[in-house]
């Protein structure tokens, strides 16, 4: 007798109900967040569950919420003027927006790599060390090991490990992204966001962050904003679609580019006008 | 082209590529059709000429098969089709699949109109022509439902296969009872018996075609699923 198995895909992972999650998948979960830059309201009542291990991709078009959403997870938009937030968003149970968080804590937790690769003007190894420096580990040899552990993680440690005390500046471009990955889980986050990662790299390092971020979904959360849908249909387990401030459809990924329950989800992801 | 709405895309050439890919399926489904509607002219008026025409035209239908399957991967390699876009594409890679091997079994039955039939023997080819009109309006309805997308459509002809399904088992029941009667007829009962075969296997390839058609509209593959099943979608 033949027994016949689903065919493994890029985001084959184990199906989830999104509506109905238990506390312990649940890595982020924002509840009614309303988010105002001065007068204009930027987030309209957001609510969703960001499943643990798994990778999650924004889309929508620009000026749709999805960067800003991204980065009220690490609270950056506490660093904007007149921005004003409501609700809550709950990182295990307990609320990065409540009075008490330590903001530099959660950034520990939240990790974020941004559209441009932005390494700091030092070595590759003292870029990936940054963060642990910064929390008192001055141990030599707990630094190299976290250094190995961290490029090896982002895929670069086999370019770089002979010349780890060279600027981070001679990397190209796709390498400096994998090298700010790095350093962004030197200090192992819960969550890691990705702020349309690879918009300024070449097709090819695309793909090898892309591969990454696979990889990098077996230790920890990611939470992902692209301009590129093929690229949230290729890397991403869930996607949301968003539009002026509004989560229209959330929906693992296959359901939503293959059969969307929205007519403004159809027609963004075809090419269609609105 | 109701639930088709392939227009509306910001890409002006990427309509283009849609609306062309399904002008030439509707085509392939006209010649089709044709095939299918002069087989069994030819069959029932004896006409071996247009019986030979049937037999050479259908190297036309397997040209635009050829030809729309290089179109479908054109579109899927540059335009990344998702949604209701991919499901038309693959509905269509499909159907032309269905609509040329339709295409075969008009040859086929277009082959017994090559041979001579005793006047007692003609009441046969009538009967063959009954099942033969009737799976040429299931096919002619399938066609249409194609043409617009039609879901309504799609499930009621859909359900038409289980009546030629029985009309065929009838014949068949009726062409066994001729050979035990008269043995000498069996060469010109099994040729009439493959034709009914090629009949009923037409029927079974609009099933399919309404299915994709269900499969475009709703997102649902219905293919091993029962009647009752769909029309609860």
């Amino acid at each position: 007798m033949i027994s016949v198995t689903p065919m493994a895909s890029a985001n084959s992972a184990a199906k989830i109900d999104l509506n109905n999650l238990s506390p312990e998948q649940v890595a982020l979960d924002v509840n009614n967040l309303n988010l105002y830059y001065g007068e204009k309201q930027a987030l309209n009542n957001i609510t969703m569950s960001i499943p643990k291990g798994q990778v999650t991709a924004f889309i929508g078009p620009s000026g749709c919420g999805k960067s800003t959403l991204l980065r009220c997870i690490n609270r950056m938009n506490d660093l904007v003027e007149h921005c004003r937030i409501e609700g809550q968003i709950n990182l295990h149970g307990e609320n990065i927006y409540d009075r008490h968080v330590d903001v530099a804590a959660l950034r520990r937790k939240v990790g974020m790599v941004f559209q441009r690769p932005n390494p700091f003007p030092k070595t590759i190894y003292e870029n990936v060390v940054y963060g642990l420096r910064i929390t008192g580990n001055n141990n030599r040899r707990s630094l190299d090991e976290a250094v190995e552990k961290a490029l090896k993680s982002a895929a670069l440690w086999e370019e770089v490990k002979d010349r780890l005390h060279d600027s981070a500046l001679g990397l190209s471009g796709g390498q400096q992204q994998r090298l700010v990955i790095a350093r962004a889980i030197a200090i192992e986050p819960e969550v890691l966001l990705l702020d349309e990662p690879t918009s300024a790299l070449d097709p090819i390092s695309t793909l090898t962050i892309e591969e990454l971020i696979n990889d990098l979904k077996k230790q920890f959360t990611v939470v992902i904003v692209t301009h590129n849908m093929q690229q949230a249909a290729r890397v991403s387990d869930q996607t949301a679609f968003m539009y002026m401030g509004d989560l229209i459809e959330y929906s693992d990924t296959n359901t939503l580019f293959t059969t969307p329950a929205k007519k403004k989800t159809e027609d963004y992801i075809t090419g269609r006008y609105g | 082209m109701d639930n088709l709405n392939v227009g509306r895309h910001i890409s002006g050439q990427f309509n283009e590529d849609l609306e062309r890919v399904i002008n030439h399926v509707m085509h392939m489904g006209g010649l089709v059709e044709k095939q299918l509607s002069d087989a069994l002219t030819s069959v029932s008026e004896a006409d071996e000429d247009l019986a030979k025409k049937v037999l050479t035209a259908d190297s036309q239908i397997n040209m635009l098969e050829d030809s729309i399957d290089d179109e479908c991967t054109r579109i899927i390699a540059k335009r990344q089709p998702a949604a209701g876009d991919l499901r038309l594409i693959m509905a269509i890679v499909k159907t032309i699949a269905d609509l040329e091997r339709i295409g075969d079994e008009a040859q086929k039955i277009a082959q017994v109109a090559m041979e001579s039939f005793s006047s007692e023997q003609k009441d046969l080819l009538m009967n063959l022509d009954n099942l033969g009109r009737r799976v040429l309006e299931t096919l002619q309805a399938t066609l249409d439902a194609f043409t617009r997308m039609d879901y309504e459509a799609a499930i009621k002809t859909h359900k038409i296969d289980k009546k030629i399904d029985r009309e065929y088992e009838a014949l068949m029941r009726q062409l066994m009872t001729y050979m035990m009667e008269d043995p000498r007829s069996i060469p010109r009962v099994m040729s009439v018996i493959w034709s009914a075969r090629a009949l009923e296997r037409i029927g079974d390839r609009c099933q399919n075609i309404c299915e994709y058609i269900i499969y475009f509209v709703k997102g649902k593959v219905v293919r091993h699923t029962t009647a009752e099943d769909i029309q609860k979608l």
